[in-house]
């Protein structure tokens, strides 16, 4: 037995104030996970600049790129404007900006909400709260904290960026390439603040990452009409991802655009900090109900509670997938009637996108689409993961309930909640089109939504074995495997890449539809990969000891 | 003839080098109280959860009422109720709501009971699980334990956290199932708890059963204290047969007792006695002594323990 005197303590942790005792804490897990992200943000970004300079050698291939996406609408819907194509540094801008952004944006609000609201939920807060220091000064610790962990993200993308800019075919300058490690990192600096203000709003973790991701949302939507080529560009300033859109690195620098950014971040944190000074532990300033006339409804077995607890989130991914679904269907026909017929359809066929405008238009939106279907059910297999390590699965694994009829129920929940959000996307997309008359019909557009569940089943059977087997890594396995496919068929879309690194993305193996037809096929063997690592792993739950997180 | 409630054979769990519970062998009685004792990592809620199949073992196996833990989990599960000593429970729910839940998915549930426990317990259905103090959940998960009237009762600390009244509350509660023929399996740091409500007890020291028995059969096995009050000089009783922790404070003199008390009687019969105590140990001293050798269980200042004393003037 390892004994306290045996155990080499610090001098210098004892000796740190302990006025920086929480900051520190934060700052250690912010950091471990900064150093993660920038060394991917850094790494995607090289390796776009890299491979623009190796597919894209003569003038002749680099004005095709830049007449097809240009001035294509979808695209600039999607990804952003394409300023520059002719470059590695604005391809590499229209390449990757939007997909860091929004990753930052997502990294950001996580871990804030993870590191405050978290550790409220954990008790251990409180435990820091009896040392020497307030609410609101524990808040400002644990911001400093966070901080360190977006100063690690950002350099480390920079750094990342310098050396690649060093290569003299890429050519990109340490300070252009560090302003553009400052704008894909800007995101995360304001979703770190709005998460930590939805911490203070919230009465748990889960509903302040909701809250933010619902500001996510709406932001990402503002920008998407705004660059949609609706003459509606003005909106740009309401969406503080437009803001980031407008730094414009690399292309036009606008360092001015920073301002807004930092006001944000500046007020969300001031107003947060506030918030924590006032406001009681282990409740939000958004009152939640401390009592309520019964509802017995879906309190039979575990089944109906996994649907009971699980309809907040699940109705709000419906609410996302729909809208999303919506304003891609708005937005089609106009896009597509500017790249039917040019060179811009030749380069959305490598997306795998064919057929005409709208379809090839919807093709791509339908990327997008299969990613929020993804992580709907990426969330369902963290929620069963969340039940075990808190400790509530005991209390139904001790009554007589089989871990094979609580994981079954999970699981079936879980493809319901696929099934209907890839209908929901494929109705919806045709209810934004219809209005349009973009000539789209129902069945198709349902078909292409169906179109979107194989990529996610696989991804939830691979979750389902990591519970298995690894519990508790499930979440990185989910949402690495996630981030990978989406990353793989994003840089691999535009630029060649290996068609063996192509076929490790769940999103490359999905046909573009409507654009094409799906490939049954294919989404048989991603269904059938599914429900074998599901098979796997329920039967390795079956077998292992339960484990806490 | 009815099934044991518990039997288990060789049962151990190992985590790398580290013996969690070690070759334990025990057999519970239907309608039987059983103590669990042991500090901090002895083992306790290790046997408990592989009795309840949550985790699988090293080596051995476990019985509930005749059921295998690991291979009819579900099955052994239908005959019992298990507490918690942690009440992590669905923070969104209310305690009406956790209380028709695990009904439910146990099966069964005696509503009038439960309707009287919720009352007994002081407990108010109406609020969220997030809104109760920790002794509050503590209590919904004892109440959905007692209301199904399950024939075993598996308890893991299960007072942690209830003030003194909802302990007599509980105390009431598990001699109402004792009563009603239940059997009650219960880990406890709380020795009084124990003491009050147990047939047997049994004391695990580093994953292994090193006690096992009533407690009079265990105060049997173990020394009287011995406490006398001298008028005139005070004879030396050391190295009287059977006689051990002398200790002389003044005119009062403490020692421990093994076996018959006659060659001390007689020693102290040629002296002038005063007042004579004498007193059975308590189950904390017990306790205690199981774990001496690191000093915790030697009570230094030679006090009087909770048990049960005799005086004679």
């Amino acid at each position: 037995m390892l004994h306290a005197e045996n155990i080499a303590w610090s001098p210098g942790r004892t000796r740190r104030p302990p006025g920086s005792v929480i900051a520190a804490l934060t700052a250690r897990k912010a950091v471990r996970s900064g150093v993660i992200w920038g060394y991917i943000f850094g790494v995607s970004i090289a390796s776009s600049a890299i491979s623009y300079t190796r597919f894209y050698r003569t003038t002749a291939q680099r004005d095709a790129l830049a007449a097809a996406y240009g001035t294509d609408r979808a695209t600039g819907a999607l990804f952003g404007p394409a300023p520059q194509l002719q470059t590695v540094a604005g391809f590499t801008v229209f390449k990757i900006s939007m997909t860091l952004m929004l990753i930052g944006a997502v990294w950001g609000l996580l871990t804030s909400t993870r590191l405050l609201r978290g550790e409220e939920d954990n008790g251990r807060w409180e435990l820091l709260l009896a040392g020497q220091t307030t609410r609101r000064g524990a808040a400002i610790q644990a911001l400093g904290g966070l901080g360190a962990g977006v100063v690690t993200l950002w350099i480390l993308t920079g750094l990342i960026t310098v050396v690649a800019g060093l290569d003299s075919h890429v050519g990109i300058a340490a300070g252009p390439a560090l302003y553009f490690a400052l704008a894909m990192v800007a995101t995360a600096v304001m979703f770190l603040a709005v998460g930590a203000l939805t911490s203070q709003l919230a009465a748990s973790r889960r509903q302040a990452a909701t809250y933010a991701a619902w500001f996510l949302g709406v932001s990402y939507a503002v920008r998407l009409v705004a660059d949609a080529g609706l003459g509606l560009h003005g909106l740009i300033w309401a969406s503080p991802l437009g803001w980031v859109e407008e730094l414009r690195p690399l292309t036009a620098p606008q360092p001015l655009t920073l301002v807004p950014i930092a006001a944000l971040t500046a007020v969300l944190l001031a107003v947060a900090v506030h918030l924590a000074g006032v406001r009681d532990v282990g409740v939000g300033i958004v009152t939640d109900q401390a009592s309520s006339r019964p509802h017995l409804r879906l309190l039979g077995g575990p089944a109906g509670l996994a649907v009971r607890l699980g309809r907040p989130a699940v109705t709000s991914w419906w609410v996302a997938i729909a809208v999303s679904g919506l304003l891609f269907g708005l937005i089609a026909r106009s896009a597509g009637g500017t790249i039917s017929g040019t060179s811009a359809q030749q380069v959305l066929s490598k997306l795998g996108s064919r057929g005409n405008g709208t379809d090839a238009v919807l093709g791509v939106c339908f990327l997008i689409l299969a990613v929020l279907v993804a992580f709907a059910g990426a969330g369902q297999i963290t929620a069963a993961r969340a039940e075990e390590s808190d400790g509530r699965l005991d209390h139904l694994l001790t009554r007589p309930v089989s871990r094979s009829r609580w994981l079954g129920g999970r699981l079936l929940m879980t493809v319901v909640v696929l099934l209907a959000s890839g209908v929901l996307a494929g109705c919806f997309a045709w209810a934004g089109a219809a209005s349009q008359h973009a000539g789209v019909s129902l069945p198709a557009l349902a078909e292409a939504g169906v179109n979107l569940v194989p990529p996610a089943i696989t991804i939830a059977g691979v979750g389902t074995l990591a519970l298995g087997v690894w519990p508790r890594s499930t979440s990185i396995v989910l949402y690495a495997l996630l981030a990978w496919s989406l990353l793989v068929v994003i840089i691999g879309g535009i630029g060649a890449t290996s068609h063996w690194v192509l076929d490790t993305s769940v999103f490359h193996q999905m046909a573009s539809s409507p654009a094409v037809p799906p490939h049954w096929e294919a989404d048989g063997v991603m269904v059938a990969i599914g429900v074998v690592s599901a098979l796997i792993g329920g039967i390795a739950f079956k077998r292992r000891d339960l484990q806490g997180a | 003839m009815a099934a044991t409630a518990i039997r288990t054979e060789g049962l151990t769990k190992r985590y790398g080098d580290v013996t969690a519970l070690d070759h334990l062998d025990l057999e519970v009685a239907p309608g039987e109280v059983v103590g669990y004792l042991g500090p901090n990592g002895a083992g306790k809620t290790t046997t408990i959860r592989l009795l309840l199949g949550l985790i699988s073992p090293t080596e051995g196996r476990g019985e509930i009422f005749g059921l295998d833990c690991q291979r009819q989990p579900v099955e052994a599960h239908r005959r019992l109720a298990f507490v918690a000593g942690e009440a992590n429970l669905w923070p969104s729910l209310t305690g009406a709501e956790t209380l028709q839940l695990l009904g439910r998915v146990q099966g069964r549930v005696d509503e009038a009971y439960r309707d009287e426990l919720v009352a007994r317990f002081d407990l108010d259905p109406a609020k969220k699980v997030r809104a109760y103090s920790k002794g509050n959940r503590q209590k919904v998960i004892l109440i959905a334990a007692l209301m199904t009237r399950a024939d075993l009762l598996v308890l893991d600390e299960p007072t942690s956290g209830l003030d003194p009244l909802m302990e007599q509350a509980f105390r009431g509660s598990v001699r109402e199932a004792r009563d009603r023929g239940q059997t009650v399996f219960l880990s406890s740091h709380i020795m009084s708890e124990v003491e009050a409500l147990c047939d047997r007890v049994g004391i695990l020291r580093q994953g292994k059963l090193v006690e096992l028995g009533t407690l009079a059969e265990m105060r049997h096995l173990s020394a009287l204290t011995v406490e006398a009050t001298f008028d005139g000089p005070v004879p030396d009783l050391t190295g009287v047969p059977g006689v051990s922790s002398v200790q002389a404070e003044g005119r009062v003199v403490r020692c421990q007792v093994r076996g018959s008390v006659a060659p001390l009687l007689k020693v102290l019969a040629a002296a002038d006695v005063t007042e004579l105590l004498s007193r059975e140990p308590s189950l904390e001293e017990l306790f205690l002594a199981q774990y001496g050798d690191n000093g915790q269980g030697q009570d230094e200042q030679g006090r009087p323990g909770q048990g049960e004393a005799h005086a004679a003037r």
